[in-house]
């Protein structure tokens, strides 16, 4: 089963979408800021990264451009999300690094979608 | 009658002198009373011998013969009357023929005299109407024999002829007067363009010309359609500004029949205005004053003497002098007029609380009001005749401004903002107009109005700094209250499931509650951040190529579910010659899906049309989306208030039908940021008409509203 990290440091918002992702049988781990993101996505390798992107220590974008900057996480495809709507937002996070990009609140059947999208065309850390 | 006795021949000879003596000077009389007086003169003379002489002429207008010249009756004075009735000298009035009465005291009619012995009475005829009688008189009875009664018959034919003479000469003269005198009053009149003055002196010239006691002039008031009395002279008390209404008394009726009007009595005349019951005036004559056929005033004389009356020589004067008195009126009251605009202008001017300034058309300041000295801080005298873009301008604005001084002086507009400078170097900023003046075709100079806007623009600078703070605060609490949105929903949805997952079909109702109540919060948070971004300047257009084909396609399926809700049926139609747009995909779609939702939720078992086409328009190719509907409809109330937030067509509206009432701004808004809008046209109970114009190419930076000042939200 696929492994997702999410990354998110509110409590409510973490603890939702973990159970309704684990319920439908994935596989949670959790980060609650940045730095932790990083360390986690580099120890448990996951299958796609969920990433909140105003977190406490390290922001989503940084910890994103770090994932994408390290040869040991480059493949891992991050969704971001952000309860920023702007429309600059989504620009903003691409460019980061960031492979898809979702607003909160999560619509759960359209992340799911997109989740399982990346999930069927992740390729080998190759580059 | 004595029998005639030889004369001896000295006597006769002396006679005959005498009688060529009075002929001549007869002959030699200038006027009435020199005509009369000669024969008098000429009839004492010692060869003829007759002491007691006198020459009455007849007053036409009572009857009364009036003493005119005499000689020897020293108890009658000059302008004695006789009155019709009396005395022995009516006789040749009476039949045109001479009487003699050998003994005077005798008869009837004879008028107790010192001198009466014997009378003789001899008519003054002429064109067979007797204008006078010559009474010889004796102590003696039976003095006068056939040789008097020719010589004097002889004398009064002369002086007939004589008096004629006169009288037309008099006649004549007097006309050439009356000419001088109008002539002279009418070059008076003319310099005066006082009105008031004017109006007084042609009342007193016209009472002064036509020798009466006093007169009234009054003006006609148009408004009103009244005349008013403007000048009095000597007719009791002053009637100025009495009113009458056209008809009322002897000048309203003038001022209706635009005829001169003569009254012999005024007093006992049937037309007297109640407003002149104490007047003493016996005659009176009003002439209207005319202007073409224009009614002006009227011009009343009066007399109050009973021996005086209003002859045709007086309404030829008046009649001659009334059309030179309304012009004088005319052009004073013109002048007046004028003079008064003038006033008015120059008061507005000075008065203004903008700043006014005219130049020549060399950009020459002529003149300047106080609000000019105020803002720019120059006095008129140093500032007339100086170059004013020189004078209020730094090197970096002149530029501009002498092209405004030129657009201006040759006849176009100009209108601006931009900074000018004060006398003492500081900085104002100005709004201005520069606007060419012309008299007739000739342009003669620039009026340039200066306003002061730096607080204007200051106070639309905090405006819009104010309303930006709002949107970010709008835009900050939206994002606020997303987060703890997000949990309501997605833990209500959760439950959801698990109620569903555990068979508690009890709960499910009321957490679909809960979830769509938060999700209908969440479409209008949504929305208020959209509207919030567009206001503060951070709604972004990004412009990219798409199939118009495709993106209908995509937007019919998707509100195909609500479209079947309502049991409607979806038409769409793409003409044949659209095929690519550049515009901002996701606000087309946007637009397309809220008008086609609209439609949808107020249309039941009908028809939704969508139909797209290309259209050439001012110079412009443009994509057009019509979205008809069979729905309810909208009266124009409702129509007027459709692109206002939150003002759908009454509050019931929302619980009814859904939505959050800000779908249409935003869609308009989204189109006008292309360069496109909407209208709409709708009648109550027979749908809807949405029509959506869009550019075919949408510029990328096109109407983006608002400065794009950074605020990060």
């Amino acid at each position: 089963m696929a492994k997702i990290l999410l990354v998110e440091d509110d409590e409510m918002n973490r603890d939702m979408l973990s159970r309704r992702l684990i319920k439908r049988g994935y596989d949670v781990v959790i980060a609650t800021d940045g730095q932790l993101g990083v360390d986690m996505a580099t120890q448990e390798r996951p299958d796609l990264i969920l990433m909140d992107m105003s977190l406490p220590v390290m922001d989503g974008w940084d910890a994103t451009r770090a994932l994408k900057a390290s040869a040991a996480t480059r493949a891992i495809p991050v969704i971001a999300l952000t309860a920023h709507a702007m429309s600059g937002d989504e620009d903003k996070a691409r460019a980061a690094g960031c492979d898809e990009f979702d607003t909160k609140p999560v619509e759960l059947a359209r992340l799911l979608g997109k989740i399982e999208a990346l999930l069927a065309g992740t390729q080998p850390a190759i580059i | 009658m004595s029998t005639l006795e030889p004369l001896d021949a000295e006597l006769l000879a002396r006679r005959q002198t005498a009688l060529l003596r009075l002929s001549m000077r007869i002959a030699a009389a200038h006027d009435e009373g020199d005509v009369c007086r000669n024969i008098v003169e000429g009839l004492r003379d010692d060869a003829l011998g007759y002491n007691f002489v006198g020459v009455f002429l007849l007053d036409a207008a009572t009857g009364d013969r009036v003493l005119v010249a005499s000689a020897g009756w020293d108890d009658f004075p000059i302008g004695f009357r006789v009155a019709p009735g009396s005395g022995l000298s009516e006789r040749p009035l009476l039949d045109g023929r001479l009487h003699y009465s050998s003994q005077a005291r005798r008869e009837i009619r004879h008028v107790h005299v010192a001198h009466s012995g014997s009378e003789v009475d001899v008519p003054l005829v002429l064109d067979d109407r007797v204008i006078g009688v010559l009474v010889v008189e004796s102590d003696a009875e039976d003095a006068f024999d056939d040789r008097d009664l020719e010589i004097l018959e002889a004398a009064a034919r002369h002086g007939a002829i004589a008096i004629e003479r006169a009288r037309l000469l008099a006649a004549e003269r007097q006309r050439a007067n009356e000419h001088k005198a109008l002539l002279e009053t009418m070059q008076d009149l003319s310099g005066e363009l006082e009105l008031s003055k004017l109006l007084q002196g042609v009342l007193e010239r016209a009472v002064s010309l036509l020798q009466v006691t006093g007169g009234e002039l009054a003006i006609f008031d148009d408004e009103a359609q009244e005349l008013e009395i403007v000048a009095s002279h000597s007719i009791g008390s002053d009637s100025t500004g009495t009113r009458m209404k056209p008809g009322e008394g002897a000048m309203g009726r003038a001022a209706i029949t635009r005829e001169p009007l003569i009254i012999e009595n005024y007093q006992e005349w049937e037309g007297r205005s109640d407003k002149y019951e104490a007047t003493t005036a016996r005659g009176v004559m009003v002439v209207p004053l005319l202007i073409g056929q224009r009614l002006l005033g009227t011009l009343a004389s009066v007399h109050t003497e009973s021996n005086r009356t209003f002859g045709p020589d007086d309404l030829r004067l008046l009649n001659l002098f009334a059309p030179q008195a309304a012009v004088a009126i005319e052009n004073a009251r013109l002048y007046t007029e004028a003079q008064r605009q003038r006033r008015y202008f120059e008061t507005v001017v000075q008065n203004s609380p903008v700043a006014i300034v005219t130049l020549d058309l060399d950009g020459e300041v002529t003149s300047l009001n106080p609000a000019f000295e105020r803002l720019f801080g120059y006095h008129a005298q140093e500032a007339v005749g100086q170059a004013l873009d020189d004078l209020i301008n730094t090197p970096e604005t002149l530029a501009e401004a002498q092209n405004y001084t030129v657009d201006a002086a040759e006849g176009r507009k100009a209108h601006g903002i931009g900074k000018r400078r004060r006398r003492d170097g500081s900085f104002i900023d100005v709004e201005f107009a520069g606007v060419p003046v012309s008299v007739g075709d000739e342009r003669v100079g620039i009026l340039a109005l200066y306003h002061d806007v730096t607080e204007l623009l200051e106070a639309r600078r905090e405006a819009e700094d104010a309303n930006r703070a709002k949107s970010q605060f709008l835009a900050n609490m939206s994002h606020e209250l997303r987060t703890p949105l997000n949990a309501i929903i997605g833990y209500s949805e959760m439950l959801q499931e698990e109620a569903e997952e555990r068979q508690l079909a009890d709960f499910v109702p009321d957490l679909g509650r809960i979830r769509s109540s938060g999700t209908h919060l969440l479409a209008l948070i949504n929305d208020i951040l959209d509207l919030s971004k567009i206001e503060a300047g951070k709604m972004d257009l990004y412009v990219e190529p798409f199939d118009v084909r495709e993106v209908v396609a995509d937007v019919a399926s998707t509100v195909q579910p609500m479209i079947q809700r309502n049991g409607n049926r979806l038409e769409v139609d793409v003409a044949a010659g659209v095929s690519e747009m550049r515009a901002d995909l996701v606000k087309v779609r946007q637009v397309l899906l809220n008008l086609l939702s609209n439609a949808a939720k107020f249309t039941e078992r009908g028809v939704v049309r969508l139909n797209v086409s290309a259209v050439h328009e001012r110079d412009r190719d443009w994509v057009m989306f019509r979205i008809d509907d069979s729905g309810i409809g909208m009266n124009s109330d409702q129509l007027g208030r459709l692109f206002e937030a939150f003002a759908q067509a009454d509050a019931s509206t929302t619980r009814r039908y859904g939505g959050t009432g800000l779908g249409l701004v935003i869609s308009r808004r989204f189109c006008r940021l292309m360069g496109g809008d909407i209208s709409v046209t709708s009648q109550p109970n027979s749908g809807s008409n949405f029509t959506v114009l869009l550019p075919l190419d949408v510029e990328a930076e096109g109407g983006a509203g608002g400065e794009s000042a950074e605020v990060a939200v």
